[in-house]
């Protein structure tokens, strides 16, 4: 009951997406934004919500230590049970947590074989086998295409959904597509990019990939002080 | 007493068993004059090196508890923090890097950076302990300094940098090359005591010198003078060095390695040379405490001696004359005659003896001031307790004291040992907070509680060494609770007539879980339909039945007893009486509230060679471990999990022979959580045969 209570909250779905999981299999999302500004955040109450759904997350940080990653979930999980006043929380966190598993690269240390390899360790002995991951902190330039390529086989190959965090820098002009540069080596690659950016003193979420999505397309609104989506949804011109 | 700190060095000789550390102690209190004979640590003569204090560590050869030994060195006050290089002996380890300021890291010149190594390295980095690395036993066969140095760049992470070079090695081991001053040192006279200074030998020049550029290179990264003086083509001096060199240093961006060979008395005083000039004094260290007024938030603290004390018990030591506690001042000056305040107990007292220990032997100071290691005589306290002066409220420790989760039947052979065992249980709870004993009313055994297999063997251990206390032991057992999952209401009448006055008592209510705490007793009575007096003999029956639940005699947390309805008799009721009807509304609601079996889960952290992560991982699992993540840092590899207490038993074995060795795994208590049915089910049948074989 109470898992239905959260899944059914998730404001994601206000952003009218299909489906829960937002991506197809296979599929690529981003979530682009200036340091500091929540991507982690974002991305990990999209894992959490694909955890109270039962799917597992692998998550890939290169830039956090196990400890720290893990601490985002428990904090980001507390905050939506306070949101949304669901008691008992412990006993849900102890269910979902085997879902997770948390995987910490150094970034110059990290390399798609490297990440196979790790993936088939634990899922040959039947440890873990993921439905989404999410690989933070990995850096998007002009040479990263090569490394994009071959972790879109590996997605595809698993059936895997994989959420990037894309980095962008303050100097950097979106193109005519809306889209950042960071991004656009590898832009066919991705189904789903979101944008953070601050308006004010709220922080909008934005489809930068409308699809197949009737507009006006609707903004989501990152909530500063619990790094929450919030549940109000604005319509953007 | 000189009162200059920068002269002052508290360090630590930190390092895996065999790696030669006690000698190399040894011949430090040698050099410094404090001892004036060499006892070898395995020593033919039967006396033992100084620093193995403990018995059990002379017939050993090892070093278990941390003795503070002080020192005098080119007008520099050492003291010597003798760390255990056994990964079991966590606390004591993690209480003397606490204390010092920086450390030795000892390693052996034939082993290299072993499991151990690493262990002891992950610690110094958690308490930020700047250090400089010693390779010892250049004088043995097979020995190759160059191979460790790499180690210590590719196994530990370290900017390892040689700061020496031998002259020969093995049997051939001559005399070291200083590569800062450039020349070749000879260790003259029966002790190696006589510094012979000569010029580096033809065949070594070239080498000499490019290993002198390569040091002054790393070391420019710390210094702009120096590199700007390389720009410029000045001449480089060696102050310029050193002054690049401490900065990295205590940074812990470098680690400085020196080589000698204790045993065979060379390159000790280079390294005590080393210690003097690298290594931080008290001043350059920040020192931390935590403000219990402020729910204990960190307070930053000053190490000028005339603040307000701060100092913390580190250790405590049997000695003839009584307890003997060692201390590190923090802040302030204990001086003989000064009030302190024990945070833990709030007793005050007042100091009366004041020492400094050279291991067993001691001498007799007036004051112990901020930055320095002492001892105090006669004060009753325990191990990691904060001394302050009176007006402070703050710990250099968390106040916050595990319970122990595992528990083991302990059993004297026969009645000398029963006193020895009682006197050693005495000092061991005093010792370590974790470590408590108690005598099971039932079974009339002692029992011994604490926080893994390892920490009570050890204890079982020193009692059979330093207490002849000869004991047999029980199996581990788990310290398993039971909790309720759901809301359960009461209404129990306790009623007796058997002649005389009677009992009479009803109580009215719930029971309900409860994450707050372990117990919460909660009275909505109106109308005193019990009468107020009656309530804590409510309370107390409640309380009383949470000792031993009724489904597998556990005791019960997390729960929340309220009772809103009752009724009494004006001539039958009593405390007595309402106890029983308490324990009674107990037994009658707790089966009903769907009572469950929680467990110790252990937050087990393995350090492993990357290519055994997926047996590590494989192991976990079959403990019904769960992952929590895997951290990739290169060639090693650390895998976190949650793992029941309950299925960690000989799990080092296990670790070992599945990764060669080169694995090593540390544990903590995480949290209680709910027992699968499948176990719950056997715990119980182990229960009732228990139960059945006690009758």
């Amino acid at each position: 009951m109470l898992k239905k209570d959260l899944i059914l909250r998730n404001p994601l779905r206000q952003m009218g997406y299909e489906n829960d999981d937002i991506l197809p299999e296979g599929g690529f999302g981003a979530v682009l934004a200036r340091a500091g500004v929540g991507k982690t955040a974002l991305l990990v109450q999209l894992a959490l919500n694909t955890m109270l759904r039962g799917k597992k997350v692998l998550h890939v940080s290169l830039l956090d230590p196990v400890n720290k990653v893990d601490l985002w979930y428990r904090e980001l999980f507390r905050r939506l049970a306070v949101q949304y006043q669901i008691g008992q929380i412990r006993t849900l966190w102890e269910d979902m947590l085997p879902l997770r598993f948390i995987m910490t690269f150094k970034v110059e240390g990290f390399s798609v074989p490297r990440l196979q390899e790790r993936l088939n360790d634990i899922m040959e002995q039947g440890l873990f086998s993921p439905d989404m991951i999410i690989i933070d902190g990995l850096i998007f330039d002009d040479t990263s295409k090569p490394v994009l390529d071959a972790l879109k086989k590996m997605v595809e190959k698993q059936g895997l959904r994989a959420w990037f965090t894309v980095n962008i820098h303050r100097q950097v002009k979106a193109d005519a597509d809306g889209l950042p540069k960071p991004l656009l080596p590898a832009d066919e690659l991705f189904d789903v990019a979101l944008l953070l950016v601050t308006e004010g003193n709220e922080m909008h979420i934005r489809d930068l990939k409308t699809g197949d999505i009737p507009s006006p397309r609707p903004v989501l609104i990152l909530d500063p002080a619990t790094m929450l989506i919030k549940e109000n949804v604005a319509v953007a011109s | 007493m000189k009162r200059d700190l920068t002269r002052i060095r508290n360090i630590g000789i930190s390092a895996h068993i065999d790696s030669g550390k006690t000698t190399l102690t040894e011949r430090i209190l040698f050099y410094t004059k404090r001892i004036h004979a060499i006892h070898e640590v395995k020593g033919k003569d039967g006396v033992g090196a100084t620093m193995d204090s403990m018995e059990l560590e002379k017939e050993r050869g090892i070093t278990i508890a941390s003795a503070a030994t002080y020192c005098e060195w080119s007008g520099h006050e050492v003291n010597i923090i003798d760390t255990p290089g056994h990964v079991d002996f966590t606390i004591e380890v993690e209480r003397s890097l606490r204390v010092l300021d920086g450390a030795v890291l000892v390693l052996c010149s034939v082993g290299g950076v072993q499991s151990q190594s690493i262990t002891v390295d992950q610690q110094m980095k958690r308490y930020h302990v700047p250090c400089i690395a010693f390779i010892n036993k250049c004088d043995r066969s097979g020995a190759n300094p160059s191979r460790v140095i790499e180690q210590l760049r590719t196994k530990l992470g370290h900017n390892a940098v040689a700061l020496q070079m031998p002259i020969g090695l093995e049997s051939d081991f001559q005399g070291i090359i200083d590569l800062i001053a450039m020349k070749a040192l000879y260790f003259d006279g029966p002790h190696g005591e006589d510094i012979r200074s000569e010029d580096i030998p033809e065949q070594l020049l070239a080498e000499a010198r490019q290993k002198r550029e390569e040091l002054i290179d790393q070391a420019s990264a710390f210094s702009d003078e120096l590199t700007d003086t390389i720009l410029e083509e000045k001449e480089i001096t060696t102050e310029m060095i050193i002054a690049a060199l401490r900065k990295g240093t205590l940074e812990r961006h470098m680690t400085p390695v020196i080589i000698g060979s204790a045993y065979k008395n060379k390159g000790v005083q280079l390294l005590l040379n080393a210690v003097a000039e690298l290594l931080p004094s008290p001043e350059e260290v920040k020192n931390t405490a935590l403000n219990l007024d402020e729910n204990e938030a960190p307070v930053t603290l000053s190490s000028h001696p005339e603040d307000p004390i701060v100092a913390l018990a580190f250790k405590l030591e049997d000695g003839a004359y009584g307890q003997l506690t060692y201390i590190r001042v923090y802040q302030g000056t204990i001086a003989k005659g000064s009030t302190i305040i024990n945070i833990r107990s709030g007793k005050k007292i007042k100091v009366g003896r004041l020492v400094r220990m050279h291991a067993d032997q001691m001498e007799d100071i007036e004051m112990i001031q901020a930055g320095y290691i002492g001892a105090l005589f006669g004060i009753e306290c325990a191990s990691g307790d904060t001394f302050v002066s009176p007006g402070l409220n703050i710990a250099m420790t968390s106040m916050y004291v595990p319970d122990p989760v595992i528990s083991l039947a302990i059993e004297p052979k026969d009645n000398k040992a029963q006193i020895n065992m009682s006197k050693a249980l005495q000092r061991f709870t005093k010792e370590d907070p974790t470590f408590r004993c108690h005598v099971d009313a039932e079974t009339n055994e002692t029992i011994i509680e604490g926080m893994g297999e390892l920490h009570l063997d050890v204890y079982v251990e020193r009692m059979r060494r330093e207490y002849d206390a000869e004991v047999m032991t029980g199996n581990p057992r788990v310290a398993y609770r039971e909790t309720i999952t759901q809301r359960a209401d009461f209404n129990y009448i306790h009623k007796k007539q058997t002649g005389g006055s009677g009992q009479y008592g009803r109580i009215a209510g719930y029971i309900e879980p409860t994450a707050e705490g372990d117990f919460i007793f909660d009275n909505q009575i109106t109308g005193g339909a019990i009468p107020t007096q009656y309530i804590p003999a409510c309370e107390k029956g409640f309380r009383q039945s949470l000792a031993k639940g009724p489904k597998l005699e556990f005791p019960i947390t997390g729960i929340k007893v309220a009772i809103n309805d009752g009724a009494y008799h004006a001539v039958d009721s009593s405390d007595m009486a309402f106890q029983a009807a308490a324990r009674g509304a107990f037994r009658e609601a707790y089966l009903r509230a769907k009572p469950v079996v929680h467990e110790p889960i252990m937050k087990v952290v393995i350090e492993s060679p990357t290519e055994f992560q997926g047996a590590v991982m494989g192991l976990l699992n079959q403990r019904r471990g769960m992952i929590v993540g895997a951290q990739d840092e290169g060639h090693m590899c650390v895998v976190e999990a949650q793992v029941p207490l309950a299925e960690m038993f000989g799990f080092s074995t296990v670790l070992r022979s599945a990764t060669q060795g080169k694995a090593q795994f540390t544990m903590e208590f995480a949290l209680y959580r709910q027992v699968p049915q499948s176990i719950a089910e056997k715990i119980a049948e182990d229960m009732a045969a228990k139960k059945k074989n006690a009758a």
